[in-house]
């Protein structure tokens, strides 16, 4: 399997095309593509692809890439796309139609800032806007996860227990453009990972059928649970698929949630992305001096893994929620799950919100050992914290 | 772990610099990173790059903030930045042809290194001579400065697809540059070396960093954009051959001389066509879709009249060339001719020079001292005449014998008549011949009925004349409808407001003496009402009797303006006379007919094109050269991107402009139009209606393209666009702010 020193993107592209080059004995690869900073590295690698079956449709806009890719995947081809902030906010309409159709496309979205002002930098808010759309959602911290996530993507949405597309999302820059080295499997182990997609529901020439036509309040009403019952479903099959992974590439992709150092941790951080690999060294750090500290990195964003969660925090007094994201008004998001989570199981658990890296800000050692100070400093939880800025305790409290 | 920080400008290659070093680390089997800080990524914006590589795996997703080398790519950026946070005693490399010493007083602190990389990158054709590609000369330097083997630098740029010029660029600099090593007792940054290239593969990224280098954005384009000028409709239909967008361009700069000096170009009579011309660029005017047509008619009366420029002849040449007739194609040709140099004589059957711009068109329209003016203009040039002189076919003989050349411009002369059964009497006069003794003060109308059959400028000039001598009333017949008429427009709509009553579907079939003993004789004019028919050989609808129609119409005089048809006697039986062909081919001086003879358009704009294009072949022929007549005749314009279209309303952006009303001018009160011959129009007090020029497919040099280029890539040298190919990503910006659509894109 060779290594080579390439971008996240680049990764990105890589997986996206042998996976739908796997599906060549199948229905083929068809996708529709458009590109966006930071993205376009993908969607040019995808496009100059020499695919065996199917092509690569660029498209007027961001909402009709995405309807290529449904329309496609629909009539049985693997299909995918990527895309970036505003970018994900105009194809917006056709990803909650694509989780509703239950079509299992993956789309790989560099996180980057939704403006305005102007802003290409890393910051989370832009896939987590889609996070009520009924896809599975996935952060990654390196090239190697980008990579081996989307291909896990594939396997896991066109399961025939979940039938729901999936988003791998990466920071912009950080990731996306970070040249490092990562391994890329050959094709033949990609073709014996990913099966030929076989859509239940495809659009057949000799068989007339109507996807997504109206439906009465009950019938509705028994589609959406179906997708709940779905999104349920994930961990298990999540397990089985890494599994399957770990046979066929000789490497684990990582579990929904990865812990560092939380079985007798006092104190927990839950971070996500690029700041996960920073936050661990700090753990590390932190560890070899003796201090109970731990770290959760979130993988799986929908379904929220809150099982798992609370699990690997069993030990914990505190839990710091790192955010490179926020609800207008409402504060971090990865928070207002973590609350969520602990609602009714352990109330007495201190949960402070830490907002830092928001629009693209580097999230350096020294930012985590301050979120640390502040953590052990508190004797409840208050506001979030917005890192990296002077705010008034009036504004904010 | 070392990590390295690149300090250039975006262009020079920085990432992929940070990427070189990294590969070829990566393939002694280390840990490495290779990152840009990217933002508005432009050409010659600061940049920085960062790479890192050690020999546990990299855990830092960071900026460099301490790095142990810095590597500067443009000496433009020495200075404090570049060494925040640097670590005592770690290198400092400057792209620069100055010896390291030269910034030893500047960093005491740090091992210092120079190369002049972009000589290197120039001599090897690296990028462009404004931007070289200084990033593969640099590795080399690099490779040197931190003891890596020069194989080790090939092998990255390999790995990477960078052949040729670049690894010569490498080795060179590898050989070149001036290390001077530790002033201070360095720190040492110890090198990591771990031969390994185990489960390495070829690269992914096929074709990158190939010929020319991958970091010219160029490459990107699926589509380049392109300046193609197109013909303006205006420019295209007008048939004296105007440069009309030209003149309105110069009006709308306040540059009145240089809107004449255009308009003097091909035409001698701007004054007299900016009061008299039919304007079929006002028809054609692609602003009519937006709010009306620009006012061309009157802002070329304005250029005319208050533009100062004296034409003078171009060349001095000895060949005598004559000119039969002095009307509006005959002038002009004399003024082309004479501009080339030639000496010129025009004969004039009449007592004036002019012809039927002295005598065919009415005080109140076109003043005489207009005519005056624009004709002493031409004589001004040398021309010379001898009125009273008609030419008959032995004249006309001597003269080709007498002559280098002769053109014949006699015009429409023979009045076309009507039976109407009281012909030659004096209740029925011809249109031509009333408005000439208007033009003498000796015809009296005041108190009659007057009719004025026909539908052109003639019949409305003599009916207009008639209400202005006190006629009681005066009625137009024409047979077919008024879209029909061949009077400009604005004349009828003038001619009604005026008062004059205009029958339409009309035709007069007989004129008969009524009864009494009154002291002014009386006529009824019987007339029949038409209806329209299919079209004719003209395009127009053909008038059909309706049977049982006849009515009358009483009167005191009958005017007829029937058109007029050429005079051939000078001619043999059977001539055929077109414009261009040689007449009495047995003669060797070239004898062309030019203007209404030639060409029965009988427009002004038609005779100044017809006399132009006829002076034009006759020079060529005579002195054999070839000078062309073109439509966006712009010579002063130093381009090429022209191209023989003709571009309509639906290719503008006519969002883009705002409207404006349409800017007319005063006109003198009716009661003066109703008593006297003085001129209608008063003209327009300034230019400002020329702005309202769109300038349909001709740049007029706005610059919103360069202005809003996203990369910086389009600039204006002189009247030319230049676009940076190799940096263009073919977005399209720069078509879609085009407001008169001259910028197309091509695929590539």
């Amino acid at each position: 399997m060779p290594v080579q020193v390439v971008t996240g993107n680049h990764a990105a592209g890589y997986a996206l095309s042998v996976a739908g080059e796997a599906n060549r004995t199948g229905r083929g690869v068809a996708c529709g593509i458009y590109p966006i900073t930071p993205q376009t590295e993908i969607v040019e690698f995808v496009a100059s692809f020499p695919f065996s079956k199917g092509r690569v449709v660029p498209a007027e806009s961001e909402h009709s890439a995405m309807a290529v890719s449904m329309g496609a995947a629909m009539c049985g081809a693997r299909a995918f796309t990527a895309s970036s902030a505003n970018g994900l906010a105009y194809m917006a309409e056709n990803i909650m139609v694509a989780g509703y159709y239950r079509l299992p496309i993956v789309m790989v979205a560099v996180n980057r800032t939704l403006g305005p002002p102007w802003n290409i930098w890393a910051d989370q808010g832009d896939t987590l806007m889609l996070r009520d759309f009924a896809w599975l959602q996935f952060y990654c911290e390196d090239n190697q996860e980008v990579l081996d996530t989307t291909l896990l993507a594939f396997r896991l949405a066109e399961d025939r227990r979940i039938l729901l597309p999936a988003l791998t999302c990466m920071d912009a820059f950080i990731v996306s453009h970070t040249q490092t080295e990562t391994e890329l499997p050959e094709q033949d182990e990609v073709d014996r990972f990913l099966p030929d997609l076989e859509l239940p529901h495809r659009m057949r020439y000799d068989e007339a059928r109507t996807l997504g036509g109206l439906a009465w309040p009950h019938e509705g009403l028994s589609m959406r649970l179906e997708i709940e019952e779905a999104m349920r479903r994930v961990p298990e099959v999540y397990q089985e698929c890494r599994e399957h992974f770990k046979e066929v590439f000789g490497r684990d992709p990582g579990d929904m949630i990865q812990t560092f150092a939380t079985d007798d941790a006092e104190q927990v951080l839950i971070a996500s992305g690029s700041i996960a690999t920073t936050a661990r060294e700090v753990v590390r750090q932190r560890r070899a001096s003796g201090e109970k500290i731990g770290l959760i990195k979130l993988k799986l964003f929908r379904p929220f893994p809150e099982a798992a969660i609370r699990d690997a925090c069993q030990s914990a007094t505190r839990v710091a929620v790192l955010d490179r994201n926020y609800a207008a008004g409402a504060g971090g998001i990865f928070w207002q799950d973590t609350r969520a989570t602990f609602q009714g199981h352990r109330d007495d658990l201190l949960i402070q919100n830490y907002l830092t890296g928001l629009c693209g800000g580097d999230v350096t050692p020294t930012v985590i050992h301050e979120i640390l100070a502040d953590l052990s400093s508190r004797s409840a939880a208050a506001n979030p914290v917005w890192m990296g800025i002077e705010t008034s305790k009036e504004s904010l409290q | 772990m070392i990590e390295i920080r690149i300090h250039g400008r975006g262009g020079q290659g920085g990432v992929t610099l940070a990427k070189l070093i990294a590969t070829s680390r990566f393939l002694q089997g280390l840990s490495v990173q290779a990152f840009g800080l990217y933002a508005a990524e432009r050409s010659g914006a600061p940049i920085q790059a960062f790479c890192r590589y050690a020999q546990e795996r990299i855990t830092n997703r960071n900026l460099i903030y301490q790095p142990d080398h810095v590597i500067v790519l443009d000496p433009t950026l020495v200075g404090p930045p570049i060494v925040a946070g640097l670590k005592a005693g770690g290198w400092i490399l400057i792209n620069s042809p100055l010896r390291a010493e030269e910034f030893a007083g500047q960093f005491p602190r740090n091992r210092l290194a120079t190369v002049d990389a972009t000589r290197i990158a120039r001599d090897n054709k690296l990028g462009t001579r404004s931007v070289p590609i200084v990033n593969t000369a640099l590795a080399g330097a690099v490779g040197k400065m931190l003891a890596f083997p020069l194989d080790q630098v090939h092998a990255a740029l390999e790995h990477l697809g960078f052949k040729g010029p670049n690894l010569t660029a490498a080795t060179r600099a590898y050989a070149e540059v001036e290390l001077l090593a530790t002033p201070r007792g360095s720190d040492s940054t110890e090198e990591l070396v771990a031969p390994s290239d185990e489960g390495r593969g070829p690269s992914i990224l096929r074709g990158a960093g190939g010929e020319p280098p991958g970091i010219k954005t160029g490459q990107w384009a699926t589509e380049q954009p392109h300046r193609r000028q197109m013909i303006p409709p205006c420019n295209h239909i007008c048939p004296a051959g105007n440069n009309v967008q030209g003149f309105l361009n110069a009006l709308a700069h306040d540059e009145t001389d240089s809107a004449l000096e255009i308009l003097l170009r091909s035409t001698p009579f701007p004054s007299i066509c900016g009061r008299a011309c039919p304007a079929p660029c006002m028809d054609a005017c692609n602003r009519i879709e937006l709010d009306g047509a620009v006012n061309v008619r009157q802002l070329e009366r304005y250029a005319g009249d208050h533009g100062r420029v004296t034409p003078t002849a171009l060349a001095r040449r000895d060949e005598r060339i004559a000119v039969v007739g002095s009307g509006p194609a005959g002038l002009t040709a004399a003024y082309h001719l004479a501009r080339f140099g030639y000496q010129v004589k025009v004969f004039e059957s009449g007592a004036a020079v002019g012809g039927l711009l002295r005598t065919g068109i009415p005080e109140f329209r076109l003043p005489e001292e207009v005519v005056a003016r624009e004709i002493d203009r031409i004589l001004n040039l040398g021309v010379t005449v001898e009125t009273g002189k008609r030419i008959d076919r032995q004249t006309l003989l001597e003269l080709a014998r007498d002559h280098d050349a002769v053109l014949v411009a006699t015009g429409l002369q023979q009045q076309r008549d009507l039976r109407l059964g009281m012909d030659g009497t004096e209740a029925v006069v011809q249109g031509i011949d009333f408005l000439d003794h208007v033009h003498r003060g000796d015809v009296r109308v005041d108190g009659e009925t007057v009719v004025v059959i026909g539908g052109g400028n003639t019949a409305m000039d003599a009916a207009r004349s008639a209400m202005r001598l006190g006629a009681r009333s005066t009625r137009v017949v024409y047979r077919r409808s008024r879209q029909e008429m061949p009077a400009i427009r604005e004349e009828i709509d003038e001619a009604v407001e005026e008062g004059v009553c205009i029958e339409l579907l009309t035709q007069p079939v007989a004129l008969h003496q009524r009864p009494g003993n009154g002291a002014r004789r009386r006529y009824r004019l019987t007339c029949r009402r038409m209806q329209l028919g299919e079209p004719d050989e003209s395009g127009r609808r053909a008038p059909v009797e309706i049977p049982n129609s006849d009515f009358d119409i009483p009167c005191h005089r009958v005017i007829l303006a029937l058109g007029q048809s050429p005079d051939m006697s000078v001619f043999p039986e059977g001539t055929e006379v077109r414009e261009g062909s040689q007449l009495l081919g047995l003669l060797e001086t070239p004898l062309f007919a030019i203007g209404d003879l030639a060409t029965r358009d009988g427009t002004l704009a038609g005779a100044i094109g017809s006399g132009r294009r006829t002076a034009v072949h006759i020079h060529n022929v005579l002195s054999g050269e070839n000078v062309r007549i073109t439509e966006h005749a712009d010579a002063l314009r130093d381009v090429d991107d022209w191209c023989d279209e003709v571009i309509r309303a639906d290719a503008l952006k006519l969002h883009l402009f705002e409207r404006q009303p349409v800017s007319e001018g005063d006109s003198l009160s009716m009661a003066k139009r109703r008593s006297t011959f003085d001129e209608v129009h008063m003209g327009l007090e300034d230019a400002s209606e020329a702005s309202r020029c769109l300038s349909c497919g001709v740049c007029n040099e706005c610059d919103l393209c360069c202005t809003y280029c996203p990369e910086g890539v389009l600039k204006r040298v002189g009247h030319r666009l230049e676009f940076d190919y190799a940096y263009c990503k073919g977005c399209g910006v720069c078509m879609a702010e085009c407001p008169r659509n001259v910028i197309f894109m091509s695929h590539l």
